[in-house]
Order: structure tokens, then sequence, then C-alpha cells
């Protein structure tokens, strides 16, 4: 397999345990009287780009720090509900940094970079004592001590949580850091921001032209370097869990400005969440994972049973991940849970009204536990449930579905976090690094804010430091061309004056087509029929889309035309990276690549490699570029969790 | 100097001195009901009580320092709940359509939404009450042995005047609902709340409330209807 | 089986900042009961648009109830009839077929309207710049564990946690008071060991720009724990109040 001279993944020597360590002894610093002189641009401010931001300004940067909500406290990272890993091992259950190293290859299906996954690992404990030491109430003990529970597809309970809300608190962790640089005049905040392209000057990221959202004017910020930091694509797909201001548009404008976009056909399908009702919905709701530790999931036995959940004995009940995973039960994780999910409601035994949904059921566990007990555990969410569906999930089984949730990939990046545009780094779900083909549940907390507080403060001093850059203003030629260019863009999508068909309508025919072809489970013909609707809609979306009211005003239609154009872009690149992808590999399924009894069938001799598409133009084929994974310290196995 | 004066101006400040002050009122206000009750005890007995405050506790300075106290508590007390008003309609100047009740948790009530009207309202009746009684024109009677001013007579004669019984009892209704709010809300303006004894606090403060309107509520109520005239059978003797 | 039901709505419209705004009247059918209050607006919008009207601008992002992004008043009722409940969350099973249903954005002077029901939140950010946090540089915390905290404490300062900064405190307030707001996050880090080094300060600095951000003073209505998605008590409130005056008496 040949490796793409644009893909220099700059991991350090050594053995594995030793690489971090050594790189920070050896990166060249920039000196405290030199931070100064620097401007970072922070985009985003989820638990990546708060984390990063704020840290960067402690340090002694001057931070620009952008976010798309209205304050920075809103970022999607507050949505996660269970919690974050962390090889603490205070439970003595024999948990290391080496089992956290292992369980995350292992559950990304061997295909994320040892290295990065490495430290990754390292540095949750530090992601912990920080977040403590911020305030952050945790779940503890009686003795005052923290509090874990375990979390899907793991055998050792290394997850801290603060009740069904750990993404909000450690997300107001990091946002308070982030404020309290604010307070100091190290970080200058600029809330309702859309970062719409970059600015290269000499090849290397320059800064950002950004919409200002709430009175539409195009603005300029320059700087040494940027950070991205904003998020995932899952919104692609139209119904995902994600918050409706996701979207991939400051990442695909960075990808048509030459960085990499790494495995874009790596989605997670979230196996837990409550099942579509209509067709007017916009979102789909997660149920956190952490309800798979008590709760038991089940199916009728007969086909296309009407008989309400408690009519069916048990003997007529399927328990099918029990049955078909006796080590991890109901606790396997994300990907084998959704597709198995899915594999009985195609058989027919689905239930509740669309025949899409599976039974979550908690009477034994309260049973066995009281109610109160399961109250305290998961009060809030019951209450979320019974709220949206108007059923009571302590008298009948909750109705799961799985639905977009995470996507594994993402910008490519280096072991420094930067990407193929030298000084443009990418964090967290943006970029595509540490999670393989499945992200294994409490890690994209983890990841964002290893990245954030413990990562990027070290590579981008490294970077800065051997580039001594000089300073440049928002008046350089290179942001006239830019900014001439959005603002062309702009202008496009309102051109027309009427128009039959809504940007709605267009985002969710595109979102039907991926979650029927590239969604769960994918194939060569449907992959390319995919490709083929795909470009027809984009074609008709440029045509005839009506984007009401003006460009410079508040305009939430503009906004989401323009991020819809772009996911009709992106749409076509999963497509056509899960029909590059001839094996089955976490996330990515493909119907020709199972083994006899249904399950994924990887191919470590020829896809053991990270597949990162180069943007050639509007109307030309993507290249595609490899980075091989070399394992050098697990043995690259069928993953089993029967 | 400086920072008591911003945090005692503050929004918390404010509260806490509406709070403090308020809670002081309402002591006093207990104690002068518990005063007025003497009145179904006879004259004697009344007007020993007010001579007894006026010229014998701590040798007669008792009633200065406690009007001194009175006027400097009712006033910050004035003070500081007007400028809550006051910024109240700063802070929302344009209204809601439509305005709604919450229910449930909310201790929004119609006596908390009028707790200027009635505050207001109270302040001119104290200024006219203490003028009608403090410094209204009274005879003099003997007991025994010492002469004193015979405010027995003041009062009942004052309430024998059918529309100024109403008028007070009125005001009586207003002040029962000002404590309604007022009485549980010191106590949280202050902070001496808890969530263990916030619903004590709050019971506590209603009843409170009732008991102090309806006891300056009957009184005027059974002067007018049950007591002789005494400036009638005064002429009789 | 029809269940869809048909609403008249009043929705405020303002096309700027300065501009005056009214109350404009829609007629909307064809809503099903479980659709959530921002799927039915969503609706509306694509009603308009499709018309060639400027839809109906309001914020909204998680659509789950945590984000705080959303917020409405709805009858006169901030997030609307339902207790402990965002706007995201409510579903229109809460409304009849033929009602009338008001909508408004949150009023205050501290939250300036941007568009329709679009309001500016920025002064939440300026009161925790203040000090909503506790100033600890990354990488200078002790292990998690050398900081043990009782089990009681940890559940009341997640209690106080929860606040999603939505900011409908503020807008049920007769007074339009963002105390509560302010509370939560005081009596958070006052109840943790971690915030105690800077708990006077705290509490001095954020009442201060609080009073500064133009909110009116808490007369106890308590209408704000009542409206609160997250059913945050009062009793911060004292909490926060107690910290104040005991730090600006020292």
């Amino acid at each position: 397999m040949g490796k793409s001279p644009l893909l220099d993944a700059k991991i350090p020597s050594g053995p594995v345990e030793q690489k971090w360590t050594v790189f920070r002894g050896d990166a060249d610093l920039v000196s405290p009287a030199n931070k100064r002189k620097h401007t970072i641009i922070v985009v985003g401010t989820g638990l990546a780009g708060a984390s990063a931001a704020a840290s960067l300004a402690e340090m002694g940067y001057n931070v620009l720090s952008f976010c798309i909500q209205d304050s920075p406290r809103r970022a999607h990272s507050v949505a996660a509900q269970g919690g974050i890993n962390a090889a603490k091992n205070y439970q003595n259950d024999g948990d290391s940094v080496r089992r956290l190293f292992h369980d995350t290859i292992k559950g990304g299906d061997f295909r994320a970079r040892e290295a990065n996954v490495y430290r990754l690992a390292e540095v949750s404990v530090n992601i912990i004592d920080q977040c403590v030491a911020q305030g952050v109430p945790f779940a503890r003990e009686y003795g005052g001590t923290l509090a874990n529970r375990s979390f899907g597809g793991a055998q050792v309970s290394r997850t801290f949580y603060a009740r069904g809300q750990t993404g909000q608190q450690l997300m107001l962790g990091a946002y308070g850091a982030l404020m309290r640089q604010v307070n100091e005049g190290t970080v200058k905040m600029f809330p309702r921001r859309e970062m719409l392209d970059i600015v290269l000057v000499d090849g290397k990221a320059r800064g950002i032209i950004c919409r200002n959202l709430t009175n539409g004017e195009i603005e300029r910020y320059a700087a040494h370097a940027v950070v991205l930091c904003t998020g995932g694509y899952s919104t692609a797909y139209y119904l995902s869990t994600n918050a409706v201001s996701c979207n991939v548009t400051a990442a695909w404008r960075c990808h048509k400005r030459g960085a990499l976009f790494a495995n874009p056909c790596y989605t997670q399908i979230h196996p837990t969440c409550i099942p579509q009702s209509g067709d007017s919905q916009s979102k789909l709701t997660l149920m956190s994972e952490s309800l798979r530790n008590d709760g038991r999931v089940w199916v009728p036995k007969a086909k296309h049973d009407q008989r309400r959940p408690s009519e069916i004995p048990e003997d007529e009940r399927d328990y099918f991940l029990e049955r078909r995973y006796p080590a991890f039960g109901n606790l396997v994780p994300r990907d084998i849970a959704s597709r198995a999910s899915k594999r009985v409601c195609d058989e027919g035994h689905g239930v509740g009204p669309t025949g899409y949904a599976v039974y979550l059921d908690f009477g034994d566990a309260i049973k066995r536990l009281g109610r109160n007990k399961v109250q305290e555990r998961y009060g809030n969410l019951f209450a979320m449930y019974h709220e949206i569906t108007d059923d009571d999930p302590y008298d009948t089984p909750m109705r799961i579905y799985p639905a977009p949730h995470y996507t594994m990939g993402g910008l490519w990046v280096d072991y420094n976090l930067m990407s193929t545009i030298p000084g443009l780094h990418v964090l967290g779900e943006a970029n595509f690094s540490d999670h393989g083909a499945n992200r294994l549940g409490a890690s994209a907390l983890m990841q964002g804010l290893a990245d954030g507080y413990f990562v990027l403060p070290y590579t981008i001093g490294a970077y800065l430091a051997g580039e001594r850059l000089g300073a440049i203003g928002t008046d350089h030629e290179a942001f006239d061309a830019v900014e001439q260019e959005v603002k062309e863009s702009v202008a496009a999508l309102l051109k027309r004056k009427k128009g039959e068909k809504t940007i709605t309508e267009f985002h969710r025919e595109l979102g039907k087509v991926l979650w029927e072809d590239v969604g769960m489970s994918r194939h060569h013909e449907g992959l390319e029929t995919a490709i083929r609707r795909i470009r027809e809609m984009r074609a008709e979306y440029h045509d005839a889309v009506f984007v009401p009211g003006e460009g410079e005003e508040l305009n939430r239609s503009l906004e989401m035309a323009g991020r819809v154009a772009d996911f009709f872009e992106l749409a076509e690149l999963m497509a056509r990276d899960a029909l590059q992808r001839e094996e089955s590999c976490g996330g990515h399924f493909r119907q020709e690549h199972r083994t006899r009894d249904g399950e994924a069938k990887r191919d470590d001799k020829n896809f053991a490699f990270v597949g990162a598409w180069e943007y050639k133009g509007r109307d030309e084929e993507p290249v595609l570029h490899k980075e091989p994974l070399v394992f050098e310290n697990m043995e690259l196995k069928q993953r089993s969790y029967k | 100097m400086i920072s008591w004066k911003k945090n005692l101006t503050s929004s918390i400040g404010k509260k806490f001195v509406t709070g403090i002050t308020g809670l002081l009122l309402v002591s006093f206000v207990i104690v002068h009901l518990i005063g007025n009750l003497l009145l179904y005890a006879g004259p004697d007995a009344f007007n020993s009580y007010a001579y007894f405050l006026e010229h014998r506790l701590i040798h007669g300075w008792a009633v200065y320092v406690a009007d001194a106290m009175l006027i400097l508590f009712f006033g910050a007390h004035a003070v500081a709940g007007i400028s809550v008003w006051q910024k109240k309609r700063l802070a929302r100047p344009q209204p809601y359509y439509q305005a709604g009740n919450a229910g449930g948790a909310s201790r929004k009530s119609f006596a908390s939404r009028t707790m200027i009207v009635s505050g207001l309202v109270i302040l001119v009746f104290v200024i006219l009450h203490v003028r009608m009684f403090k410094f209204g024109p009274t005879a003099t009677v003997v007991v025994d042995g010492i002469e004193m001013r015979d405010l027995y007579t003041l009062v009942v004669s004052t309430f024998k005047v059918w529309w100024i019984s109403f008028a007070y009892m009125a005001v009586m209704v207003l002040l029962g609902l000002h404590l309604r709010h007022g009485i549980w809300s010191a106590f949280q303006s202050v902070g001496a709340t808890s969530p263990r004894y916030q619903p004590v606090i709050y019971v506590g403060g209603v009843t409170l409330s009732i008991l102090i309107g309806l006891g300056f509520f009957l009184l005027p109520l059974v002067i007018l209807f049950f007591y002789e005239n005494p400036a009638l059978s005064m002429g009789g003797i | 089986m029809d269940n869809h039901l048909t609403l008249n709505l009043l929705i405020w419209r303002q096309s700027g900042p300065e501009q005056p705004g009214m109350m404009v009247p829609y007629t909307i059918s064809g809503v099903s009961p479980e659709m959530s209050f921002l799927e039915m607006l969503d609706h509306l919008n694509d009603d308009l648009s499709r018309r060639g009207e400027r839809p109906v601008e309001f914020d909204s992002d998680c659509r789950e109830g945590i984000c705080g992004t959303c917020g409405l008043v709805i009858n006169g009722i901030a997030h609307g009839p339902k207790s402990a409940c965002t706007t995201c969350e409510l579903r229109m099973r809460s409304f009849k077929s033929g009602d009338t249903i008001s909508v408004e954005p949150f009023r205050a002077t501290g939250f300036p309207i941007v568009r329709d029901l679009v309001v500016d939140r920025g002064a939440f950010d300026r009161i925790i710049a203040k000090g909503g946090y506790v100033s600890v540089n990354t990488g200078a915390a002790p292990d998690g564990n050398a900081i043990p905290v009782s089990k009681f404490d940890a559940d009341r300062a997640m209690d106080a946690a929860s606040c999603i900064g939505c900011g409908a405190c503020v807008a049920a307030c007769p007074n339009a008071s963002a105390s509560l707001f302010v509370s939560a996050k005081v009596a958070q880090l006052a109840l943790l060991p971690q915030g105690q080094p800077e708990r006077d300060h705290r509490a001095l600095k954020m009442v201060e720009q609080m009073d500064r951000e133009g909110f009116g003073d808490c007369s106890n209505h308590g209408e704000c724990e009542a409206v609160c998605p997250k059913a945050i008590s009062i009793s911060h409130i004292a909490i926060m109040r107690r910290d104040f005056m005991r730090a600006a008496v020292q």
C-alpha cells in the first residue's frame, strides 16, 4: 500500500509509551515574551475549542475565539449525557493507560493511529484532575471520592459522570475557564459568528472570514495560526442527535482550500435514541447509553407482534443482544448494538407504530434495585423520554432505535493535530484522529478535552517556534480575494425571489438518501445510486432553492442554505469513501463483507489505512491518499464481543 | 465607606435593607397590636400603658429612641422599596402582551405584585395615623393619682366616625396583604432561609400576616358597633 | 384518524433592534400533537417561506432541553405551560385545536431584542466572566481524589450547576431580575471546596456585573423557579445573598 507524501503523520520515534513524553521534552518552545506577539484563532467553543482557547490564553497567547451560538456555553458538547473515560483505576478493577489504549483501538476496529490513541489514554487522567479542580460536580461516593460507572464496550468502571449531564458540566467547566480569560483580556470572544472560509498566506493558515450572524456583515480576522474545533457532520443526515446549528461548513471550506478529509464514511449510529414519530420531526433525541447498564433490549419472538409489551410473556421475548453476545450482552459497542437492532427490525420483529424500534426494558432493574435507585440513576432521562413520547418508562418499556450521532471521520491531522494546511490545527470531533471506525461511549468528551487542554498547547508551540511567522493584517491582499469569493457565494444563494421547495425539504431528502444508502449498512449498488442521487439533488438545489430575506441581517434561512449546500458536497464524499472501502469495520458496514454469521469482516491486508481525500475542484473527482496504519502494540484481530 | 454605600445600594444590599427593616417593623407592629388589645381592657389599662411607654420606660427616653429608630427603619424601607419598583420599570420598559402565571413553585401573588401600592398607601396612612393619634388633641385623665393623656377616648371617639373606621379597616387589609408577601420575603431577602426551612417560613409568614391584619381590622369594627361613644358618656357624667 | 390541530398564533415580529415591533396573527393547520413547539414554528416558517414571506426568527439549537438556546414566552409564560421544560421540549399535545397562542420574546432591558423572537443574552456571559469559575490554570490541578467532596454537597452543587443559562428566570420575573441565574453559579461554587478561596470575591463581582447589566432587583416572587427548566430553587438566591452580605461587611 503506497503512502502518500502529503500524509506525514510526524509520529515521534520510540516505544508508544515514550512518544508523548519524548515529544514534550524535545519540542521547541515559544518564549513567554514571544507568546504575547502571537495571535491564535480558535473556531468553536465546545469542549475542544473552549479548553484550547482557555489553555492557550493562560500560556500567554492572544486568542480570538469564535462560536456560532449566542454564547460559548451552548456548543453541542453540552448535550453529551453519559460520561467521560479516564484510566484512573480508582475502582481497583484492573484499569490502566494501556488497557484504555487497548479498548479504544479495539473499539475503533483497528482503524485508528496507535500513537494518538496512546497519548489520549495517557492524558485522560489529567483531564479528570483538571475538571475536578474547576468545580465540576462529578458524582461522588459517600466517602467523598469520585464515583465511576461502566459504559458501553468496557469491562472496567472508568467512566466519570455528573448525573446524565456530564457533557454540560464539563462544558461549563471549560466555558468558565474561557470566560476567565475573556475577563483577563487574553481572549476576545466573538459569538454568533459563522466561519465561512480560511485565508492562506504563503500556503499557511493565517486568518478566517466570518459572517456576523447578527447583522450579516462579512468580517476578516488575521492570526498566526488557526485552530478548528467545529464538531462533526452528523446533521448531513438531517435527522440526527446533533443540534440544529451543527454543520460541516468550516471544515468543508478548509477541505476545499487544501485540508484533506479523512474517513468521511466512518459515522456512528447510536443505538439508544427515541424513534422517529413523524415527518415534521427536526431532530432525534439520544437517550444515554448508560441506560444499557440496567435496561435489557428485546423484541417479540413473533414477527409483527401487535401485543402490548406487558402482554408478551417472558419466553416469547428475544433478548437478542444477550443471546448473540453473551460476554458483553446489552453492553456491546455502539456499532454492534445498532446493527443488531436494525437487523431484527428488518426481519419484522420491530415494535411501535413504524415497526422500527426495539424495547429497552427496565422491569428487571426496577425489581432488583427498586424504583428509587433507578430514578436516582436515570431520573432525568426517564422524564425526558416521558415528555417526548407521553409513555412512562417506569411502567412500560422504552422504545429505542439507532440514530446518527457522531462522526469519526474528519479533517486529517498529524500527530501534532495539524492538517495538511500548515498552521491549521483541527481538534475534537472535527478531526479524524482517535476513534478509528467506531467511537466507544464516553470517549468523545475525553478526546475533546485531551486535545484542547493537553495536546494542542504543546504542539502548536512547536509549530509557531519553528515557523517564526511575521505579523500580517487583515488588509493583506489574500483576505480581499477570499472575502470576495465568500460574498459571491452568499449572493448566489440569495438570487432567487421565489421557490417551491424549502431548504429544509432539500435537507430532509438528502438525509433520507444518506440514511438509506450510507447509513448503518451499505452496499456497492446503493452507494453508486446515492452518489448519482446526491449529484442530481445538488444541481436541483443550486437551481431552485429559495432563500428568503436579505444578506445584511439576521437570517437563519440564509445560514441553513449555505450549510446544506456544503452537506451536499460532503455527502457525495461520504458515499465515495464508503464505496472505496471494500470491507466492514466499525460504523462502516458493507453488506458484501461479512462473516458467515453476519458480523462485520475487516480486510486488514488491503484496508488498514486512513483514507484521506483531496479536493480537486467543483466538478473534478477527488483524489484518495492513504496513510497506512501500523500496529506495533496490538495484535490485529477480529473484534469479538461474544 | 464607599464600598459600604456601594454594597448597600446594590440589588442585594437594597433587598437586605428592605428585609431587615421589614422584619424590625413587623416586630414593632406586633408589639403595637398587643398594646392595642388593651383597649378591650378598658380606658385605665390602655391609658396607663401609653403613659408607661411615654414617660416611664427608661425614664421616658425609650420613646425618643423608638421614634428615631422607627423613622429610620420606615424611611429606609420605603426608599429601598421605591427604588426596587423604579428599577423594575427600567428593567422591562416594554411589558408583555399577555401576562401569565406559571403556578407550581411560584410565590407570585396579588400581594407580591402590589407591594408598591400597599406600601405607598401604608406610608401615607402612617403619617396620618401618627398625626391623628400621637399628636392628636386629647383631654387628660387621672389614673392612680397620675395625670395622663386620655388616648383611650381619642381612639374610641375617632373610630366612632364610621368613615374613618372603614378607611382604617381598608388600610389594614392592605397591611395584611403587604405582610402576606413581606414576612417570608424578608427572611429570603436577608438570606435566612434554606430548602429545609423555606416552607415553614412561608407558611408561618402568611399565617402571621393574617393574624396581624385581622387583629388591627377587628378593633375599629368592634369599637364602631359595640362601644359606646365616650364623648357622649363623658358628657353624661 | 385526523388528530391534527389548527391554531391561531399571535407572534411578535420586529425587524431589528431599533425598529418597533408588533403582534402579528397567523393561522396554522396540520399541526400534529407529537410536534415540539419549535417544530410547529418550523412548519409555519416553511409555509411563510413558500409564500415568499419572511420566516419568524427564533433561537434554538440542541432541541433536547440542555443547551439553553431556545426560549419563548408562550401565553405569557416563559417556556410555555409545562413546568420543568424548555420551549424545545414542549409538545403540541399541550394545546387544543382552535387555541389562540401568543408567542413573545424574552423581554428585559438586559436582553435586547435582535430580531423577532431572538434576544441577546450576552449579559449572562459578562456576568460569568466576572467570577463564575474556579481560577485554576490547565495543568495545575491536584489528583481528582485529593479533594474529597461529600455526596450530599456534590449533589447539592449539581442541583445548582444544572442551570442551562436560558434566561427564562429573567423573562418570567416581574422585575426582570437575573438573580436565579447568578445565584445558581454562586451557590454551586459556594457548596464545593474548590470554590472557597474566591467565594467572597465571586459573589461581590458577579452581583456587581448583574446590576450593571440593567436587570431588576429580586423581590422574591419565585416565578423564576416555577418556569426554570431545571427547577432550580430560589433557595440558591438566599445563599447568594448570604455570601454577598458576608463579603460586603468584610
